[in-house]
Protein backbone atom coordinates (compact mmCIF):
# COMPACT_ATOMS: atom_id res chain seq x y z
CA UNK A 1 0.00 0.00 0.00
CA UNK A 2 1.13 3.47 -0.62
CA UNK A 3 1.98 5.94 1.96
CA UNK A 4 3.48 9.13 0.72
CA UNK A 5 1.60 11.95 1.50
CA UNK A 6 -1.35 12.23 -0.65
CA UNK A 7 -1.90 8.40 0.28
CA UNK A 8 -1.65 9.48 4.14
CA UNK A 9 -4.07 12.48 3.88
CA UNK A 10 -6.32 10.77 1.70
CA UNK A 11 -6.65 7.60 3.99
CA UNK A 12 -7.12 9.82 7.53
CA UNK A 13 -9.64 11.92 5.19
CA UNK A 14 -11.56 9.21 4.95
CA UNK A 15 -11.99 8.09 8.20
CA UNK A 16 -12.32 10.86 10.39
CA UNK A 17 -15.64 11.98 9.81
CA UNK A 18 -16.43 8.75 10.16
CA UNK A 19 -18.90 8.18 13.36
CA UNK A 20 -18.49 4.32 14.41
CA UNK A 21 -14.91 4.16 16.87
CA UNK A 22 -11.91 3.26 14.37
CA UNK A 23 -11.02 0.47 17.06
CA UNK A 24 -13.82 -1.49 16.11
CA UNK A 25 -13.82 -2.19 12.74
CA UNK A 26 -11.38 -4.54 11.67
CA UNK A 27 -10.64 -3.38 8.17
CA UNK A 28 -10.39 0.31 9.38
CA UNK A 29 -7.84 -1.09 11.60
CA UNK A 30 -5.80 -2.46 9.94
CA UNK A 31 -5.30 0.36 7.38
CA UNK A 32 -4.45 2.48 10.04
CA UNK A 33 -1.56 -0.17 10.64
CA UNK A 34 -0.09 0.78 7.29
CA UNK A 35 0.33 4.43 7.84
CA UNK A 36 -0.13 4.80 11.57
CA UNK A 37 2.62 3.25 14.14
CA UNK A 38 0.55 3.29 17.61
CA UNK A 39 2.76 3.17 21.01
CA UNK A 40 3.05 1.25 24.02
CA UNK A 41 -0.60 2.65 25.28
CA UNK A 42 -2.47 3.65 21.95
CA UNK A 43 -2.91 1.41 18.72
CA UNK A 44 -2.38 2.96 15.65
CA UNK A 45 -6.36 2.56 15.19
CA UNK A 46 -7.00 4.49 18.63
CA UNK A 47 -4.11 7.01 17.59
CA UNK A 48 -6.74 7.98 14.39
CA UNK A 49 -9.75 7.99 16.91
CA UNK A 50 -9.00 10.62 18.71
CA UNK A 51 -8.84 12.95 15.81
CA UNK A 52 -12.32 10.84 14.78
CA UNK A 53 -13.27 12.15 18.14
CA UNK A 54 -12.13 15.21 17.99
CA UNK A 55 -13.82 16.24 14.68
CA UNK A 56 -17.10 15.13 15.87
CA UNK A 57 -16.60 17.23 19.36
CA UNK A 58 -15.53 20.08 17.57
CA UNK A 59 -18.33 20.48 14.74
CA UNK A 60 -21.05 19.38 17.31
CA UNK A 61 -19.94 22.29 19.45
CA UNK A 62 -19.83 24.59 16.60
CA UNK A 63 -23.31 23.92 14.93
CA UNK A 64 -24.19 24.24 18.90
CA UNK A 65 -22.54 27.58 19.10
CA UNK A 66 -24.03 28.86 15.76
CA UNK A 67 -27.80 27.44 15.89
CA UNK A 68 -28.59 27.81 19.98
CA UNK A 69 -32.19 28.48 19.13
CA UNK A 70 -32.45 25.07 16.91
CA UNK A 71 -30.58 23.34 20.41
CA UNK A 72 -33.63 24.80 22.24
CA UNK A 73 -36.14 23.40 19.60
CA UNK A 74 -34.78 20.03 19.66
CA UNK A 75 -33.52 19.26 22.69
CA UNK A 76 -29.92 17.75 23.37
CA UNK A 77 -30.52 14.11 22.21
CA UNK A 78 -31.94 15.20 19.09
CA UNK A 79 -29.40 18.15 18.72
CA UNK A 80 -26.99 15.55 18.29
CA UNK A 81 -28.59 12.97 15.85
CA UNK A 82 -29.08 16.13 13.50
CA UNK A 83 -25.50 17.36 13.92
CA UNK A 84 -24.58 14.03 13.31
CA UNK A 85 -26.58 13.14 10.06
CA UNK A 86 -25.32 16.79 9.04
CA UNK A 87 -21.82 16.11 9.14
CA UNK A 88 -22.94 12.93 7.45
CA UNK A 89 -24.44 14.61 4.52
CA UNK A 90 -22.51 17.57 5.00
CA UNK A 91 -19.22 17.14 5.85
CA UNK A 92 -17.26 20.50 5.62
CA UNK A 93 -15.31 20.54 2.61
CA UNK A 94 -14.28 24.37 3.42
CA UNK A 95 -12.48 25.92 5.96
CA UNK A 96 -14.83 28.98 6.85
CA UNK A 97 -17.50 27.92 9.04
CA UNK A 98 -20.15 30.14 7.47
CA UNK A 99 -19.66 27.54 4.15
CA UNK A 100 -19.94 24.95 6.29
CA UNK A 101 -23.60 25.82 7.76
CA UNK A 102 -25.19 27.20 4.71
CA UNK A 103 -27.13 23.74 4.26
CA UNK A 104 -28.70 23.47 7.64
CA UNK A 105 -31.90 24.99 6.80
CA UNK A 106 -31.99 22.78 3.25
CA UNK A 107 -30.81 19.84 5.36
CA UNK A 108 -33.45 20.65 8.09
CA UNK A 109 -36.20 20.98 5.32
CA UNK A 110 -35.35 16.95 4.85
CA UNK A 111 -34.36 15.63 7.92
CA UNK A 112 -36.33 12.47 9.18
CA UNK A 113 -35.65 13.17 12.89
CA UNK A 114 -38.23 15.49 13.89
CA UNK A 115 -41.24 13.67 13.79
CA UNK A 116 -43.23 14.21 17.81
CA UNK A 117 -40.27 16.85 18.10
CA UNK A 118 -41.17 19.99 16.43
CA UNK A 119 -42.98 20.93 13.35
CA UNK A 120 -40.75 21.18 10.22
CA UNK A 121 -41.61 24.27 8.70
CA UNK A 122 -40.57 25.74 12.92
CA UNK A 123 -37.48 24.17 12.58
CA UNK A 124 -36.76 25.28 8.99
CA UNK A 125 -37.58 28.87 9.70
CA UNK A 126 -35.37 28.88 13.05
CA UNK A 127 -31.95 27.41 11.24
CA UNK A 128 -32.56 30.49 8.46
CA UNK A 129 -33.08 32.77 11.34
CA UNK A 130 -30.27 32.05 12.88
CA UNK A 131 -28.24 32.12 9.62
CA UNK A 132 -29.91 35.45 9.21
CA UNK A 133 -28.07 36.52 12.62
CA UNK A 134 -24.68 35.82 11.64
CA UNK A 135 -25.17 37.32 8.23
CA UNK A 136 -26.77 40.45 9.84
CA UNK A 137 -23.88 40.47 12.69
CA UNK A 138 -20.97 40.28 10.18
CA UNK A 139 -22.46 41.88 7.24
CA UNK A 140 -20.63 45.24 5.30
CA UNK A 141 -20.40 48.28 7.09
CA UNK A 142 -22.04 51.86 5.57
CA UNK A 143 -21.92 54.77 7.11
CA UNK A 144 -25.20 56.30 8.63
CA UNK A 145 -27.16 58.38 6.66
CA UNK A 146 -26.39 62.18 6.36
CA UNK A 147 -29.72 64.21 7.19
CA UNK A 148 -28.40 67.17 5.60
CA UNK A 149 -28.65 64.93 2.30
CA UNK A 150 -32.20 63.93 2.74
CA UNK A 151 -33.03 67.82 3.69
CA UNK A 152 -31.01 69.31 0.12
CA UNK A 153 -32.87 67.11 -2.08
CA UNK A 154 -34.86 68.90 -4.54
CA UNK A 155 -38.81 68.24 -4.17
CA UNK A 156 -39.09 65.80 -7.17
CA UNK A 157 -35.97 64.04 -6.43
CA UNK A 158 -37.89 61.29 -5.34
CA UNK A 159 -39.04 60.30 -8.89
CA UNK A 160 -36.06 58.65 -9.27
CA UNK A 161 -33.96 58.76 -5.68
CA UNK A 162 -32.67 55.27 -5.13
CA UNK A 163 -33.09 54.63 -1.46
CA UNK A 164 -29.99 53.02 -0.44
CA UNK A 165 -30.43 50.13 2.54
CA UNK A 166 -27.81 49.43 4.80
CA UNK A 167 -25.89 46.26 2.75
CA UNK A 168 -26.16 43.81 6.16
CA UNK A 169 -29.42 44.50 7.23
CA UNK A 170 -31.96 41.62 5.55
CA UNK A 171 -35.90 41.04 5.26
CA UNK A 172 -37.01 37.75 6.24
CA UNK A 173 -40.31 35.88 6.11
CA UNK A 174 -40.83 33.03 8.54
CA UNK A 175 -44.17 30.67 8.91
CA UNK A 176 -43.50 30.93 12.99
CA UNK A 177 -42.37 33.92 15.24
CA UNK A 178 -38.72 32.61 15.08
CA UNK A 179 -37.31 35.89 16.37
CA UNK A 180 -39.87 35.85 19.72
CA UNK A 181 -39.26 32.54 20.18
CA UNK A 182 -35.51 32.06 20.37
CA UNK A 183 -35.14 35.39 21.90
CA UNK A 184 -37.69 33.89 24.96
CA UNK A 185 -35.38 31.01 24.56
CA UNK A 186 -31.83 32.13 24.55
CA UNK A 187 -32.07 35.97 25.77
CA UNK A 188 -34.94 35.88 28.22
CA UNK A 189 -34.06 31.71 29.56
CA UNK A 190 -37.57 31.10 29.47
CA UNK A 191 -38.66 27.13 29.48
CA UNK A 192 -38.75 25.98 25.54
CA UNK A 193 -42.80 26.24 24.62
CA UNK A 194 -43.77 25.32 21.41
CA UNK A 195 -46.38 27.52 19.66
CA UNK A 196 -49.58 25.85 18.82
CA UNK A 197 -50.23 26.76 15.16
CA UNK A 198 -47.66 28.80 12.47
CA UNK A 199 -48.21 32.79 12.89
CA UNK A 200 -46.49 34.14 9.95
CA UNK A 201 -44.29 37.14 10.21
CA UNK A 202 -42.34 39.58 8.14
CA UNK A 203 -39.23 41.43 9.80
CA UNK A 204 -36.37 43.54 9.06
CA UNK A 205 -32.98 41.65 10.47
CA UNK A 206 -31.02 44.69 10.80
CA UNK A 207 -28.06 46.04 13.11
CA UNK A 208 -28.07 49.76 14.76
CA UNK A 209 -25.21 51.86 15.09
CA UNK A 210 -23.66 50.65 18.10
CA UNK A 211 -23.41 47.11 15.96
CA UNK A 212 -26.21 45.36 17.76
CA UNK A 213 -28.69 42.84 16.20
CA UNK A 214 -32.46 43.92 16.32
CA UNK A 215 -35.46 42.82 14.72
CA UNK A 216 -38.27 45.05 13.47
CA UNK A 217 -41.69 43.58 12.53
CA UNK A 218 -43.34 44.79 9.10
CA UNK A 219 -46.67 45.51 7.97
CA UNK A 220 -46.60 43.21 4.75
CA UNK A 221 -46.95 46.42 2.97
CA UNK A 222 -43.90 47.67 4.58
CA UNK A 223 -41.84 44.68 3.75
CA UNK A 224 -43.04 44.80 -0.04
CA UNK A 225 -41.84 48.48 0.02
CA UNK A 226 -38.71 47.41 1.62
CA UNK A 227 -38.49 44.65 -1.15
CA UNK A 228 -38.60 46.94 -4.24
CA UNK A 229 -36.69 49.70 -2.28
CA UNK A 230 -33.67 46.66 -2.41
CA UNK A 231 -34.33 46.46 -6.07
CA UNK A 232 -33.07 49.71 -6.81
CA UNK A 233 -36.65 50.86 -7.48
CA UNK A 234 -36.69 54.80 -6.55
CA UNK A 235 -39.44 55.56 -3.68
CA UNK A 236 -41.94 56.59 -6.16
CA UNK A 237 -42.17 53.82 -8.41
CA UNK A 238 -41.93 51.71 -5.64
CA UNK A 239 -44.73 53.10 -4.11
CA UNK A 240 -46.81 52.90 -7.56
CA UNK A 241 -45.95 49.71 -7.79
CA UNK A 242 -46.82 48.65 -4.34
CA UNK A 243 -50.24 50.17 -4.53
CA UNK A 244 -51.31 49.44 -7.72
CA UNK A 245 -52.72 45.93 -6.66
CA UNK A 246 -53.85 46.98 -3.69
CA UNK A 247 -57.05 47.47 -2.22
CA UNK A 248 -58.67 50.71 -2.07
CA UNK A 249 -58.12 50.97 1.73
CA UNK A 250 -54.99 49.36 1.58
CA UNK A 251 -54.01 52.12 -0.73
CA UNK A 252 -54.87 54.32 1.79
CA UNK A 253 -52.99 52.59 4.62
CA UNK A 254 -49.72 53.06 2.76
CA UNK A 255 -50.52 56.65 2.08
CA UNK A 256 -51.15 57.22 5.22
CA UNK A 257 -48.38 55.43 7.01
CA UNK A 258 -44.94 55.18 4.02
CA UNK A 259 -43.47 58.57 6.03
CA UNK A 260 -43.69 57.06 9.18
CA UNK A 261 -41.96 54.29 7.82
CA UNK A 262 -39.59 55.91 5.86
CA UNK A 263 -38.64 57.76 8.97
CA UNK A 264 -38.59 54.47 11.26
CA UNK A 265 -36.24 52.78 8.69
CA UNK A 266 -33.95 55.99 8.83
CA UNK A 267 -33.98 56.33 12.65
CA UNK A 268 -32.92 52.58 12.83
CA UNK A 269 -30.19 52.98 10.13
CA UNK A 270 -31.72 50.83 7.90
CA UNK A 271 -31.74 53.54 5.73
CA UNK A 272 -28.20 54.64 4.83
CA UNK A 273 -28.16 56.85 1.63
CA UNK A 274 -30.10 58.49 -0.74
CA UNK A 275 -28.52 58.05 -4.31
CA UNK A 276 -30.05 60.73 -7.16
CA UNK A 277 -28.58 60.03 -10.05
CA UNK A 278 -27.10 62.87 -12.18
CA UNK A 279 -30.62 64.02 -15.01
CA UNK A 280 -29.49 63.15 -18.07
CA UNK B 1 27.11 32.03 16.37
CA UNK B 2 24.12 33.53 15.67
CA UNK B 3 24.34 37.04 16.19
CA UNK B 4 21.98 39.37 17.82
CA UNK B 5 20.62 40.91 14.57
CA UNK B 6 19.83 37.96 13.47
CA UNK B 7 17.80 36.44 15.78
CA UNK B 8 13.88 36.56 14.90
CA UNK B 9 14.88 36.68 11.22
CA UNK B 10 15.55 40.50 12.65
CA UNK B 11 11.82 40.80 13.39
CA UNK B 12 10.60 42.81 16.57
CA UNK B 13 10.55 41.73 19.87
CA UNK B 14 7.15 42.63 20.65
CA UNK B 15 7.28 41.23 24.59
CA UNK B 16 4.14 39.53 26.09
CA UNK B 17 0.61 38.96 24.36
CA UNK B 18 -2.31 37.46 24.65
CA UNK B 19 -5.01 36.31 21.94
CA UNK B 20 -8.14 38.39 21.45
CA UNK B 21 -10.97 37.14 22.13
CA UNK B 22 -14.62 38.33 22.30
CA UNK B 23 -15.57 38.05 25.88
CA UNK B 24 -13.12 40.28 27.14
CA UNK B 25 -13.06 42.44 24.16
CA UNK B 26 -15.25 45.24 26.33
CA UNK B 27 -13.26 45.32 29.33
CA UNK B 28 -9.95 45.72 27.11
CA UNK B 29 -11.23 48.52 25.20
CA UNK B 30 -12.55 50.05 28.66
CA UNK B 31 -9.54 49.42 31.23
CA UNK B 32 -6.49 49.34 28.24
CA UNK B 33 -4.16 46.95 29.94
CA UNK B 34 -0.98 46.28 30.23
CA UNK B 35 -0.74 44.01 27.58
CA UNK B 36 1.97 44.51 25.00
CA UNK B 37 0.30 43.16 21.82
CA UNK B 38 -2.65 40.77 20.66
CA UNK B 39 -3.25 38.11 18.51
CA UNK B 40 -5.88 37.79 16.28
CA UNK B 41 -7.36 34.41 14.51
CA UNK B 42 -7.07 35.48 11.03
CA UNK B 43 -10.37 33.67 10.01
CA UNK B 44 -12.37 35.27 13.10
CA UNK B 45 -11.75 38.40 10.95
CA UNK B 46 -12.24 37.33 7.52
CA UNK B 47 -15.92 39.16 7.27
CA UNK B 48 -17.13 41.56 5.48
CA UNK B 49 -17.69 44.22 8.36
CA UNK B 50 -19.30 44.46 11.36
CA UNK B 51 -18.26 43.31 15.25
CA UNK B 52 -15.68 41.73 14.23
CA UNK B 53 -13.93 44.59 12.20
CA UNK B 54 -14.71 46.96 14.50
CA UNK B 55 -13.34 45.22 17.32
CA UNK B 56 -10.20 44.87 15.69
CA UNK B 57 -9.90 48.45 14.82
CA UNK B 58 -10.55 49.54 18.48
CA UNK B 59 -7.66 47.34 19.59
CA UNK B 60 -5.66 48.19 16.84
CA UNK B 61 -5.87 51.71 18.04
CA UNK B 62 -4.26 51.24 20.59
CA UNK B 63 -1.92 47.44 20.73
CA UNK B 64 0.01 45.78 18.00
CA UNK B 65 -1.95 43.06 16.44
CA UNK B 66 -0.16 39.94 14.74
CA UNK B 67 -2.18 37.53 12.55
CA UNK B 68 -2.01 33.95 13.52
CA UNK B 69 -4.57 31.88 11.26
CA UNK B 70 -5.28 27.73 11.39
CA UNK B 71 -6.73 27.36 7.92
CA UNK B 72 -3.79 27.51 5.60
CA UNK B 73 -3.02 23.71 5.51
CA UNK B 74 0.57 24.47 4.02
CA UNK B 75 1.01 20.65 3.99
CA UNK B 76 -2.28 19.35 1.88
CA UNK B 77 -1.63 18.08 -1.00
CA UNK B 78 -4.56 19.95 -2.24
CA UNK B 79 -3.74 23.33 -4.62
CA UNK B 80 -3.43 26.38 -2.50
CA UNK B 81 -6.56 28.92 -2.12
CA UNK B 82 -5.24 31.93 -3.59
CA UNK B 83 -8.82 33.36 -2.46
CA UNK B 84 -7.78 32.87 1.38
CA UNK B 85 -4.49 34.46 0.65
CA UNK B 86 -5.87 37.51 -1.48
CA UNK B 87 -8.23 37.67 1.86
CA UNK B 88 -5.19 37.47 4.20
CA UNK B 89 -3.49 39.54 2.62
CA UNK B 90 -6.01 42.45 2.57
CA UNK B 91 -6.36 41.57 6.49
CA UNK B 92 -2.72 42.13 6.37
CA UNK B 93 -2.87 45.68 4.98
CA UNK B 94 -5.47 46.97 7.56
CA UNK B 95 -3.31 44.77 10.57
CA UNK B 96 -0.07 45.47 9.53
CA UNK B 97 1.03 42.55 11.34
CA UNK B 98 4.85 42.00 11.29
CA UNK B 99 4.67 38.39 10.64
CA UNK B 100 1.78 36.32 9.61
CA UNK B 101 1.68 32.56 11.47
CA UNK B 102 0.10 29.40 10.92
CA UNK B 103 0.90 25.54 11.52
CA UNK B 104 2.91 22.85 9.89
CA UNK B 105 -0.09 20.80 9.10
CA UNK B 106 -2.73 20.10 6.84
CA UNK B 107 -5.85 20.41 7.87
CA UNK B 108 -8.00 18.63 5.39
CA UNK B 109 -8.22 17.68 1.40
CA UNK B 110 -10.23 18.24 -1.95
CA UNK B 111 -13.77 17.27 -0.14
CA UNK B 112 -12.91 17.31 3.67
CA UNK B 113 -12.25 20.23 6.03
CA UNK B 114 -11.51 18.53 9.50
CA UNK B 115 -11.21 21.96 11.02
CA UNK B 116 -8.34 20.55 12.71
CA UNK B 117 -4.44 20.53 12.46
CA UNK B 118 -2.97 17.71 11.40
CA UNK B 119 0.93 16.28 11.92
CA UNK B 120 2.89 15.62 8.98
CA UNK B 121 4.78 12.54 7.90
CA UNK B 122 8.26 13.41 8.72
CA UNK B 123 9.66 12.67 5.07
CA UNK B 124 11.81 14.64 2.49
CA UNK B 125 9.11 14.37 -0.04
CA UNK B 126 6.64 16.22 2.61
CA UNK B 127 9.71 18.91 3.58
CA UNK B 128 9.76 19.83 -0.13
CA UNK B 129 6.24 19.53 -0.08
CA UNK B 130 5.68 22.23 2.41
CA UNK B 131 8.95 24.44 1.54
CA UNK B 132 7.53 25.05 -1.83
CA UNK B 133 4.21 26.13 -0.68
CA UNK B 134 5.30 28.21 1.82
CA UNK B 135 7.76 30.07 -0.44
CA UNK B 136 5.35 30.78 -3.00
CA UNK B 137 2.64 32.00 0.39
CA UNK B 138 5.67 34.32 1.56
CA UNK B 139 5.81 35.78 -1.87
CA UNK B 140 2.33 36.06 -1.89
CA UNK B 141 1.65 38.03 0.98
CA UNK B 142 4.48 39.98 1.27
CA UNK B 143 5.23 39.45 4.73
CA UNK B 144 7.66 36.40 6.64
CA UNK B 145 5.65 33.34 6.98
CA UNK B 146 6.23 31.87 10.80
CA UNK B 147 5.08 28.29 11.14
CA UNK B 148 4.35 26.69 14.50
CA UNK B 149 4.73 23.29 15.19
CA UNK B 150 1.13 21.64 15.99
CA UNK B 151 0.39 18.90 19.24
CA UNK B 152 -0.48 15.68 17.32
CA UNK B 153 -1.67 12.31 18.78
CA UNK B 154 -0.40 10.14 15.84
CA UNK B 155 3.25 9.20 14.40
CA UNK B 156 3.41 7.97 10.67
CA UNK B 157 5.04 4.66 9.98
CA UNK B 158 6.71 6.61 6.96
CA UNK B 159 7.96 9.48 8.83
CA UNK B 160 12.07 9.04 8.83
CA UNK B 161 13.22 12.09 10.64
CA UNK B 162 12.17 13.44 13.89
CA UNK B 163 9.55 16.56 14.11
CA UNK B 164 11.86 18.95 15.29
CA UNK B 165 14.73 18.11 12.14
CA UNK B 166 11.85 17.95 9.92
CA UNK B 167 10.67 21.60 11.57
CA UNK B 168 14.25 23.01 10.88
CA UNK B 169 14.37 21.46 6.64
CA UNK B 170 11.54 22.71 6.40
CA UNK B 171 12.19 26.35 7.62
CA UNK B 172 15.50 26.20 6.49
CA UNK B 173 14.12 25.17 3.08
CA UNK B 174 11.20 27.72 2.95
CA UNK B 175 13.44 30.62 4.65
CA UNK B 176 10.42 31.06 6.63
CA UNK B 177 10.14 31.39 10.82
CA UNK B 178 9.29 29.45 13.65
CA UNK B 179 6.76 29.77 16.11
CA UNK B 180 7.55 27.81 18.68
CA UNK B 181 4.31 26.26 20.31
CA UNK B 182 6.35 25.15 23.65
CA UNK B 183 3.24 23.70 25.23
CA UNK B 184 2.88 21.74 21.99
CA UNK B 185 6.28 20.25 21.95
CA UNK B 186 5.57 19.20 25.54
CA UNK B 187 2.57 17.85 24.45
CA UNK B 188 3.92 15.99 21.84
CA UNK B 189 6.48 14.46 23.83
CA UNK B 190 4.26 13.01 26.28
CA UNK B 191 2.16 11.69 23.19
CA UNK B 192 5.38 10.28 21.45
CA UNK B 193 7.77 10.06 24.44
CA UNK B 194 10.50 12.20 23.02
CA UNK B 195 12.55 14.51 25.46
CA UNK B 196 10.98 17.88 25.08
CA UNK B 197 14.59 19.22 26.12
CA UNK B 198 16.04 17.66 22.76
CA UNK B 199 13.55 19.53 20.86
CA UNK B 200 14.10 22.97 22.21
CA UNK B 201 17.75 22.42 21.87
CA UNK B 202 17.45 21.50 18.18
CA UNK B 203 15.20 24.09 17.09
CA UNK B 204 17.01 26.67 14.60
CA UNK B 205 17.26 29.67 16.96
CA UNK B 206 17.79 32.47 14.94
CA UNK B 207 14.22 31.72 13.24
CA UNK B 208 12.24 31.87 16.34
CA UNK B 209 10.11 34.73 15.83
CA UNK B 210 7.39 33.99 18.08
CA UNK B 211 6.71 31.76 21.09
CA UNK B 212 2.84 30.77 22.41
CA UNK B 213 1.91 28.86 25.72
CA UNK B 214 -0.89 27.45 26.66
CA UNK B 215 -2.70 24.61 29.05
CA UNK B 216 -3.87 21.34 27.83
CA UNK B 217 -6.26 18.26 29.12
CA UNK B 218 -4.28 14.92 30.40
CA UNK B 219 -6.66 12.42 29.71
CA UNK B 220 -4.08 9.22 30.71
CA UNK B 221 -2.93 7.67 27.73
CA UNK B 222 -2.89 10.99 26.11
CA UNK B 223 -2.79 14.69 26.00
CA UNK B 224 -4.78 16.85 24.11
CA UNK B 225 -3.75 20.23 23.26
CA UNK B 226 -6.92 22.27 24.38
CA UNK B 227 -5.64 25.44 25.70
CA UNK B 228 -7.29 25.48 28.43
CA UNK B 229 -6.24 26.01 32.10
CA UNK B 230 -3.06 27.79 32.97
CA UNK B 231 0.32 26.79 31.68
CA UNK B 232 2.11 23.80 33.82
CA UNK B 233 5.16 24.30 35.34
CA UNK B 234 7.02 21.81 33.17
CA UNK B 235 6.38 23.84 30.20
CA UNK B 236 7.07 27.07 32.23
CA UNK B 237 10.50 25.05 32.42
CA UNK B 238 10.85 24.50 28.85
CA UNK B 239 9.80 28.28 28.11
CA UNK B 240 12.91 29.30 30.58
CA UNK B 241 15.02 26.75 28.84
CA UNK B 242 14.03 27.90 25.18
CA UNK B 243 14.53 31.71 25.96
CA UNK B 244 17.84 30.58 27.19
CA UNK B 245 18.61 29.72 23.39
CA UNK B 246 16.63 31.98 21.61
CA UNK B 247 16.60 35.45 23.49
CA UNK B 248 13.91 37.89 23.81
CA UNK B 249 11.37 36.54 21.43
CA UNK B 250 7.49 38.02 21.78
CA UNK B 251 5.03 35.37 23.86
CA UNK B 252 1.98 34.76 24.17
CA UNK B 253 -0.77 33.33 26.25
CA UNK B 254 -3.48 31.34 24.22
CA UNK B 255 -6.31 30.28 26.27
CA UNK B 256 -9.37 29.29 24.04
CA UNK B 257 -11.45 27.08 25.72
CA UNK B 258 -13.18 27.67 29.68
CA UNK B 259 -12.05 31.37 29.15
CA UNK B 260 -11.17 32.99 31.95
CA UNK B 261 -12.07 36.47 33.32
CA UNK B 262 -9.52 38.74 31.45
CA UNK B 263 -7.57 39.48 35.06
CA UNK B 264 -6.84 35.53 35.14
CA UNK B 265 -5.40 35.62 31.65
CA UNK B 266 -3.60 38.82 32.61
CA UNK B 267 -2.36 37.26 35.43
CA UNK B 268 -0.62 34.70 32.98
CA UNK B 269 0.75 36.82 30.72
CA UNK B 270 2.36 38.74 33.73
CA UNK B 271 4.10 35.20 34.77
CA UNK B 272 5.45 35.09 31.21
CA UNK B 273 6.90 38.65 31.67
CA UNK B 274 8.42 37.33 34.70
CA UNK B 275 9.53 33.98 33.54
CA UNK B 276 11.39 35.38 30.59
CA UNK B 277 12.94 38.28 32.60
CA UNK B 278 14.23 35.59 34.29
CA UNK B 279 15.51 33.29 31.83
CA UNK B 280 16.84 36.21 30.10
CA UNK B 281 18.99 37.40 32.82
CA UNK B 282 20.34 33.78 33.61
CA UNK B 283 21.20 33.86 29.94
CA UNK B 284 23.54 36.94 30.51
Amino acid sequence: MRNDLAAVQAYLASVIPGSAPIPADPALAEAAACFVTGNARLTPAAQVDIYRRQFWLRHRELLRDDFPGLAHLLGEERMDAFCRAYLDAHPPAHAPFRRMIEDVPAFAARFDGLEGVAPRALVVDMARYEIALLDVRTGPDAPPLDPQKLTSLPEDAWERARIVLHPAALRLSFTYPVHRLRKAWIVAGEPVVLPDAPAPVKLALYRNRDLVTHFEELEAEAFLLLELLAEGVPLVPALGRLAEPLPEDRQAHVATNVGRWFQQWTTLGIVVDVDLPASS
Amino acid sequence: MTTPDRMRLGLPDLGIGVGLRVPHCQEIFETRPKVDWFEIISENFLVPGGVPLANLDRALAHYPVVQHGVSLSIGSTTPLDFTFLRDLRALLRRTKSPWLSDHLCWTGTATLNTHDLLPLPYTEEAIRHVATRARIVQDTLEVPLVLENVSSYLTYTSSELTEWDFLTAVVEEANCGVLLDVNNIYVSSQNHGFDPLAYVDAVPAHRVVQIHLAGHTNYGDYIIDTHSGPVIDPVWDLYRRTIGRVGAVSTLIEWDEDIPPLATLLAEAERARVVREEALSHAK
